[in-house]
């Protein structure tokens, strides 16, 4: 690179390259709206998370922790037990849809056939081009009591009463897989799609086996697609709403679901507020340690 | 399963027939139709004559259509959906192409950080993002218009423009601009007549996604629409909290049939090949 450079650019060339360019101001637009429709609202959240009421109208509105504390003292039992149970569907769901999702992007990823990966992507778009409310309305008529499942075991005999397949945390994530694997799957593509086929044929032709040659070859490889694409499930699926509250019927109660109840039948802004916060730490949280991880692993390729 | 793979693997040279091979190729067509047949047997229930959502279907009939075309929430939704989704597709391909370019040409200091802080929106949960806006215009006490959702809907939308044009300007040679600015054309020359119309794809795909993004949209839009004037997918979900008929069937169809035209459109215009890029 050294050698290079002084031959390709001359003096002013060189200390132009490293200046913002006109073309730099065509990022005002975005960044005025990142500033005014994102940072400055997360900041509003904050701020209305340790007031009593609306600081703006209210003028004995007051500085107080106590939205905090009552998520922190948790008196009726509900707050701790909806931060498990978010985080614990999250984790189901980016699990499963890691399982679902890795051998079909392998697929996708080493298909030979230009048509055949045509048809497997627009497959796998389909659904993303369908709403969740959409897709939580088909996976209602798949599982509920008179669904698809249970009238054709029903019909057959296998059982004797409906399977309780909905209103739990099973058909929660059943839909929320069905609904976040596509980003999982385009995510593992694209990483396993720039590994070098001839590395495994290498591994092959020095004896590994089929298994082997893919566990230590482009298992590895892949590692940082798999924690991309969880991170991203993960993201997606702790702050799902329109499914966890269709299909969890009374036993599922998450975060999103805590908040929404607070703005809409408590008209509470302020705990909505606190609440969201706590959430937002947890994702933060989620996605610095996943970057962190990810940082490492492609540093040590980099390395190899 | 892995075991009959790990037995199959010696025989690796086209061998007639290949267990692994089978299982492996039989495995993600299993998983495929995981993905598709949901989608499918929707279609199914917006035919379904019965008045609650019953299997095997018994016959064939339009009725839910009829009753959700006849439905004037029904409708009015659908109308603004479809003019806020227009509203974003045009603004998000105006706001994220210029982003994209600023950020692959624009020799700004810190591009990786830049745009890991314009996709954040994406890595945010976006029921808080809906939240956040519906506390600061409370604050601002200027109610919840519906530019207030367009906004909205834009920052979500932005990421995805920035996404499939940021991924189409890094596999371009950037020596066919300097070629023409060698022999002699302007910037603003190079630009609208190499640079446009190369990034055009990238810029269209995101197009089509910023339209799906904001059509099928309901986290954010949740606590920022008003009771009479909300969006399809919100007034979809609160019917389903009570009603479970095909008339929800035939309006996902409608919506999926929407995002279908919208898709076939651009891919007319700039071909499938936009989409595998990503």
């Amino acid at each position: 690179m050294d050698r290079a450079e002084p031959l390709r650019h001359d003096g002013a060339d060189m200390a132009a390259s490293h200046r913002p360019s006109s073309i730099a101001w065509l990022i005002a637009p975005a960044g005025l709206l990142f500033v005014l429709f994102f940072a400055l609202p997360f900041g509003v959240m904050a701020v209305m998370s340790v007031f009593s009421a609306n600081p703006v109208n209210n003028p004995d509105a007051f500085l107080t922790t106590r939205h905090y504390m009552r998520f922190i003292e948790d008196s009726a039992g509900i707050f701790h037990d909806a931060l498990w149970e978010t985080l614990r569907i999250g984790l189901i769901t980016t699990l499963v849809s890691l399982l679902i999702g890795y051998p079909l992007a392998h697929w996708m990823a080493r298909m030979q056939s230009r048509l055949g990966h045509v048809l497997v992507l627009m497959a796998v778009i389909a659904p993303l081009l369908t709403g969740i409310v959409v897709r939580t309305f088909a996976w209602m008529t798949i599982l509920q009591d008179k669904g698809v499942i249970n009238t054709t075991l029903l019909s057959w005999g296998l059982i004797s009463k409906p399977l309780p397949l909905m209103y739990n945390e099973f058909g929660t994530v059943v839909a929320l897989v069905h609904i976040y694997v596509p980003f999982m799957v385009l995510t593992l593509t694209g990483v396993i799609g720039r590994i070098d086929e001839r590395l495994e044929q290498a591994a092959r032709s020095l004896g590994a086996g089929r298994l082997r040659a893919f566990a230590e070859v482009t298992l590895p490889l892949s590692l940082p697609g798999i924690l991309a694409g969880s991170l991203l499930v993960f993201a997606l699926s702790i702050s799902a709403y329109v499914t966890p509250s269709l299909m969890g019927g009374t036993d599922v109660l998450t975060l999103p679901m805590l908040i929404a109840q607070q703005v809409g039948t408590s008209f509470n802004p302020n705990f909505a507020g606190a609440l969201g916060m706590i959430l937002l730490l947890v994702s933060l949280a989620i996605v610095l340690a996943y970057n962190r991880i990810l940082a490492r692993l492609t540093g040590e390729q980099e390395l190899a | 399963m892995t075991t009959s793979v790990a037995a199959a693997a010696p025989a690796v040279n086209r061998v007639p027939f290949d267990l692994g091979r089978v299982l492996y190729v039989g495995l993600n067509i299993v998983l495929l139709t995981f993905l598709v047949a949901p989608i499918a047997i929707v279609l199914v229930f917006a035919f379904n004559p019965t008045p609650y959502i019953s299997f095997p279907p018994v016959g064939v009939t339009l009725r839910w259509f009829d009753k959700f075309f006849a439905n004037p929430d029904f409708m009015n939704s659908l109308g603004l959906s479809l003019w806020i989704a227009a509203c974003v597709l045009v603004l998000a391909v105006l706001i994220g192409g210029a982003c994209a370019l600023a950020l692959a040409r624009g020799n700004l200091p810190g591009r990786t950080v830049l745009t890991a802080v314009f996709m954040s929106p994406l890595m945010l949960p976006a029921i808080l993002t809906g939240l956040a806006l519906f506390q600061s215009y409370l604050l601002a006490g200027i109610g919840r218009p519906v530019w207030g959702l367009i906004m909205a809907h834009t920052l979500i939308a932005v990421p995805y423009v920035l996404r499939t044009t940021l991924a189409v300007l890094h596999n371009f040679d950037r020596r066919i601009e300097e070629a023409a600015a060698v022999l002699g054309a302007s910037p603003a020359r190079v630009f609208f007549e190499i640079t446009l119309p190369l990034i055009r794809p990238g810029v269209f795909a995101g197009g089509v996604f910023a339209f799906i993004v904001s059509f099928d949209q309901f986290p954010v839009s949740l606590f920022l629409v008003v009771p009479k004037r909300e969006t399809l997918p919100v007034v979809l979900f609160n019917y389903m909290k009570f009603d479970l008929d095909g008339a929800i069937a035939a309006a996902s169809m409608v919506s999926i049939l929407l995002a279908l035209a919208v898709v076939l459109t651009l891919e007319r215009l700039i071909g499938l090949k936009a989409y595998v890029k990503l």
